[in-house]
C-alpha cells in the first residue's frame, strides 16, 4: 500500500500536465479568481437623473443622492427617453426621474412621488443602487416632512421600521459570498482531473486492464486524499484568511471531519470517474465544462427552494453539492457537523458508493487480499 | 506528398471522423445540449418563491400575529417557524432550515404608536441570491403593515392630519425586467457561458488531435482546410446558440427588446474569436493536453471576469486587464445591448469590434503557427 502511496506522487512529478492540474492549479486559482472581485460591494454605481420639477426640493433630493457612496450621477438628462436610452446602451445602471410638480406636492403636504429604475440586465448593481437612493429619499422625506410640519402640523412616523441585519457576511461582499463555495469546485475538479489524466495515460499505454491490488488502489486513493486535505487547508486556512473572507469560528475538529468527508467522496468519486477514460486528454474536453453547472446545482448561488426537486435530488450525487453547503456552512457561518447532518450523512454515502464503484472497475475479482 | 485538402473536403473529413468517435461528437452535441438543460431547468422557477423565514416572537401580540400571518401571505416568502430567541432562530438560519429571522422585539407593541418601533430582518448574507430576494419581501411585509397599522391605531391616538402617507415615496421599477427576473439574466448570460467553453474544447481537440496522432501529415492542410475543418463546429454551436435563445426568448417569454441579428453577429463573432485563440494555443503549443488545460484557464472562468454580475469597473487592475482580453465579456456587453435592452450605434459597435480586434490579432498568427506546425513532423506526437 505505501508503496503505491508513494508511486502516485512519483507518477504525478514525472508527468507535467498532472502536476500542473494537482498541485499548480489550487494555487493559481486561489489569486486568479477573487481578483474579479477586489472591491466586494458595488459602489459608484453608475445613475442618470431627470429633473423635470427643477424646484428646491428635488434640487436637494439630487445633491443628496449625489452624495451617497453606491452610486455616481454621471449625467444629468432633459427626458425619460433618453434616461432610457443611456441606460440602454450600457452607460449608467440606474435612472432617477423626478416629475414636475414634485416640490409643490410637497409643499402642499402631500407626499412627492420619484420614480426610481433599475436596468434589468444588471439586477445587483442596480439594487445597489437603487437601495443607496432609497436612504437618501429618507433623508429627503424627513426635510420635505419639516416642510409639511410647518403647513399641516408635524406627521406621525410610519410605525413599524424595517432594519437589516446581514448574518455572517457581515460586510455582504460579493466575492465573499460566492468563493467560498467556488474553491471546493476548485478542488473537485482538480482532483477529478489530475487523477483521470493519470488513470488515462496508464491505461494507454499498458492498456485497457490496468489493475490495482486492493492495498494498492487504498494507497493511491490515500495520497489523493492528502493532496484534497492539503488543497483545503491551503484554501480555508491561507487564502479565505487573505482575501479577509468571513471566517466564523467553527470547532477545529468539525471543520477538520467535514474536510475529510469532503476529501473522501470526492477522492472516491474522482478514482471511479478515472476508470472510464483510456486517452489521456479526454477528461479534460470532458470534465471542464461541468464545473458551473455544478456550482449552481450546489445551492449557493441559487437556492434550493427555487430548484425542482428532481434536480435537488440529482445534485446530491455530486460531492460538490453537500460539500459546498457543509463546508461554507462551518467555515463561513460557524456552524456545528450535527448542523448539517444530511450533508454529512450524503457526503459518507457518495464516499462509500463511489469507493465500491472504484474498487470494482479497479481491482480484480478474487484478488483483493494479496500481500504486498 | 497529397494534394492539399481544400475546404469541402476537410469538412468531410472532419465530419466523418466525428461519426466514428462518440466522445468527440458528444462534445459538438449531447454535452452542450445537456449543460444549457440543466441550467434552463434549474433556473425556470425564474423568480424565487417561498423562501424560509423564522418569526423570532418575545411577546405574542397583535403585531407580531400580523407580521406572522403577512410573511405567510407574501408569495417570496413562507413561514418557517416560530421561536423565541435569536439564537435558536440563528442556528436554525446555519442548518438552511430558513434563510432569514425576522425579529419584533419586546418593546415594539408599545414603540409603534410613537413611530419608528424598530424590527429586525436577520439574514443569512451568505447565501446572496436568497438574501435579496428576503430582504425586498420584508420590506413589503413591514410597509403593507405600517399601512394598517397608521389606520387602524395611530390615527385613533394622534392628532388630527398627522397620519399622512410619507413626504417623499418611491416608486422603483426594472427596466426591460420587470419582476427582476434572476432566470432572465443569469440563463441569458450562462448558455453563451457554457457554449464557447465547450465551443473551445472542441476545436481545440480537433487542431491538436491531428498533431498529436501525426495524422497532419496526411491531411496536409491549407487555410481553406483549417476553415473547413472549424466549419462543423461553428455550425454546430450556432445552431446550440440559436436553440438556447429560441427557448428563453420564445418559450420562456422573454423577448427581444433589441435586435437578435445583431447577436447572432456577435455570436458568431465570438465563436470566431474562441477559435483564433485556439489554434494560437494550439499552433504555439504543439501539444493537446497543455492546449486543453489553457482552454480551461482561459474561457473557464469568463463568467467571473465578464462583469455581467459583479462590475469589472470595481475588480483589481489585472481583472480589469483579463476581462477585456476575454471575447464573452464584450459578448456579455452586447447581449445587454441587444436582447435586454435596445442599444443604438456605437454601443453596439464598440464590442462587436473588440471581439473582431480579438479575433484577428489571435487567428492570423494562429493559423500561421499551427500550418507551420502541421508541416513539422518532429513535433508531432506530443503528450
Amino acid at each position: 500500500m505505501w508503496a503505491a502511496f508513494r508511486a502516485l506522487f512519483t507518477a504525478i512529478g514525472a508527468d507535467r500536465a498532472a502536476a500542473l492540474l494537482l498541485l499548480v492549479s489550487p494555487v493559481i486559482y486561489a489569486g486568479f479568481y477573487p481578483s474579479a472581485y477586489t472591491d466586494e460591494v458595488v459602489t459608484r454605481a453608475p445613475v442618470v437623473v431627470v429633473d423635470l420639477d427643477r424646484t428646491a426640493a428635488s434640487r436637494n433630493l439630487i445633491a443628496r443622492v449625489d452624495a451617497i457612496q453606491q452610486a455616481d450621477i454621471v449625467a444629468s438628462l432633459p427626458s425619460d427617453d433618453e434616461a432610457e436610452l443611456w441606460m440602454a446602451d450600457g452607460l449608467a445602471v440606474a435612472a432617477i426621474i423626478v416629475p414636475a410638480g414634485f416640490g409643490d406636492d410637497i409643499a402642499r403636504g402631500e407626499p412627492g412621488t420619484v420614480l426610481l429604475t433599475g436596468h434589468g440586465a444588471y439586477l445587483l448593481r442596480a439594487s445597489s443602487a437603487l437601495g443607496g437612493i432609497g436612504a437618501a429619499l429618507g433623508q429627503t422625506g424627513r426635510d420635505a416632512a419639516r416642510e409639511q410640519a410647518r403647513a399641516a402640523g408635524p406627521p406621525a412616523p410610519p410605525a413599524l421600521s424595517l432594519v437589516t441585519r446581514p448574518l455572517f457576511n457581515t460586510r455582504e461582499g460579493y466575492g465573499a459570498a460566492v468563493f467560498p463555495g467556488v474553491a471546493f469546485v476548485i478542488i473537485h475538479q482538480s482532483l477529478l482531473l489530475g487523477l483521470a489524466l493519470l488513470a488515462g495515460t496508464a491505461r494507454e499505454r499498458m492498456g485497457a486492464e490496468v489493475h490495482v491490488t486492493g492495498p494498492q488502489l487504498a494507497g493511491i486513493a490515500l495520497a489523493a486524499g492528502v493532496i484534497g486535505m492539503v488543497d483545503i487547508g491551503w484554501f480555508v486556512g491561507m487564502v479565505f484568511w487573505w482575501h479577509d473572507y468571513p471566517r466564523a469560528a467553527a470547532p477545529l475538529l468539525d471543520v477538520a471531519i467535514a474536510a475529510v468527508l469532503f476529501v473522501a467522496a470526492t477522492v472516491a468519486a474522482a478514482l471511479a470517474l478515472a476508470s472510464l477514460f483510456r486517452t489521456r486528454e479526454r477528461p479534460l474536453q470532458l470534465v471542464l465544462p461541468f464545473s458551473l453547472p455544478l456550482f449552481f446545482l450546489a445551492g449557493l448561488s441559487w437556492p434550493r427552494e427555487a430548484t425542482p426537486p428532481v434536480l435537488v435530488a440529482l445534485a446530491r450525487l455530486f460531492p460538490t453539492s453537500p460539500g459546498m453547503e457543509l463546508m461554507v456552512g462551518l467555515n463561513q457561518m460557524g456552524g456545528s457537523l450535527t448542523d448539517y447532518w444530511p450533508a454529512v450523512l450524503n457526503l459518507a454515502v457518495l464516499a462509500l458508493g463511489f469507493g465500491t464503484v472504484a474498487m470494482r472497475r479497479w481491482v480484480p475479482r478474487g484478488d483483493k487480499i494479496r500481500p504486498d | 506528398m497529397t494534394q492539399p485538402s481544400g475546404f469541402r473536403a476537410s469538412f468531410v473529413r472532419e465530419c466523418r471522423f466525428l461519426a466514428r468517435s462518440p466522445w468527440d461528437l458528444a462534445l459538438l452535441t449531447w454535452i452542450p445540449l445537456l449543460l444549457c438543460g440543466v441550467i434552463a431547468w434549474q433556473l425556470s422557477g425564474g423568480v424565487v418563491r417561498d423562501l424560509p423565514v423564522v418569526l423570532i416572537v418575545q411577546e405574542n401580540n397583535a403585531i407580531s400575529r400580523d407580521l406572522a400571518i403577512r410573511i405567510e401571505a407574501a408569495p417570496g416568502l413562507r413561514l418557517a417557524g416560530k421561536v423565541s430567541d435569536l439564537a435558536t432562530a440563528e442556528r436554525l438560519v446555519r442548518s438552511h432550515t430558513a434563510h432569514a429571522a425576522l425579529l419584533a422585539p419586546r418593546e415594539t407593541a408599545e414603540r409603534a404608536l410613537r413611530g419608528q418601533a424598530p424590527v429586525i430582518l436577520y439574514f443569512n448574507a451568505s447565501y446572496p441570491a436568497a438574501a435579496a430576494a428576503i430582504q425586498r419581501e420584508a420590506a413589503a411585509v413591514v410597509e403593507a403593515a405600517n399601512t394598517r397599522l397608521a389606520i387602524e391605531q395611530i390615527a385613533a391616538v394622534a392628532p388630527q392630519g398627522s397620519v399622512r402617507p410619507a413626504p417623499v415615496r418611491a416608486v422603483t421599477t426594472m427596466a426591460w425586467n420587470a419582476p427582476a427576473s434572476q432566470e432572465f439574466q443569469l440563463v441569458s448570460l450562462l448558455h453563451p457561458a457554457l457554449l464557447h467553453l465547450v465551443f473551445m474544447l472542441a476545436v481545440v481537440s480537433a487542431f491538436g488531435r491531428e498533431l498529436r496522432d501525426g495524422s497532419a501529415g496526411e491531411w496536409a492542410p491549407d487555410l481553406a482546410a483549417l476553415a473547413g475543418k472549424a466549419a462543423p463546429y461553428l455550425a454546430g454551436f450556432m445552431g446550440w446558440a440559436l436553440l438556447t435563445i429560441f427557448w428563453l426568448a420564445g418559450v420562456r417569454g422573454w423577448h427581444f427588446a433589441g435586435s437578435p441579428a445583431v447577436l447572432l453577429g456577435g455570436y458568431a463573432a465570438m465563436y470566431l474569436a474562441y477559435l483564433g485563440v485556439a489554434l494560437l494555443f494550439v499552433g504555439a503549443t504543439r501539444t493537446l493536453s497543455q492546449s486543453l488545460s489553457m482552454t480551461g484557464l482561459y474561457a473557464g472562468a469568463s463568467f467571473a471576469f465578464a462583469g455581467a454580475i459583479f462590475p469589472l469597473e470595481q475588480a483589481s487592475t489585472f481583472a480589469k486587464i483579463w476581462g477585456n482580453l476575454l471575447p464573452y465579456t464584450h459578448f456579455a456587453r452586447l447581449l445587454a445591448r441587444t436582447w435586454v435592452a435596445q442599444g443604438q450605434g456605437m454601443a453596439l459597435a464598440v464590442p462587436l469590434l473588440a471581439i473582431l480586434g480579438i479575433t484577428l490579432v489571435t487567428i492570423v498568427p494562429g493559423a500561421v503557427l499551427y500550418l507551420r506546425a502541421a508541416r513539422d513532423p518532429d513535433s508531432w506526437g506530443r503528450r
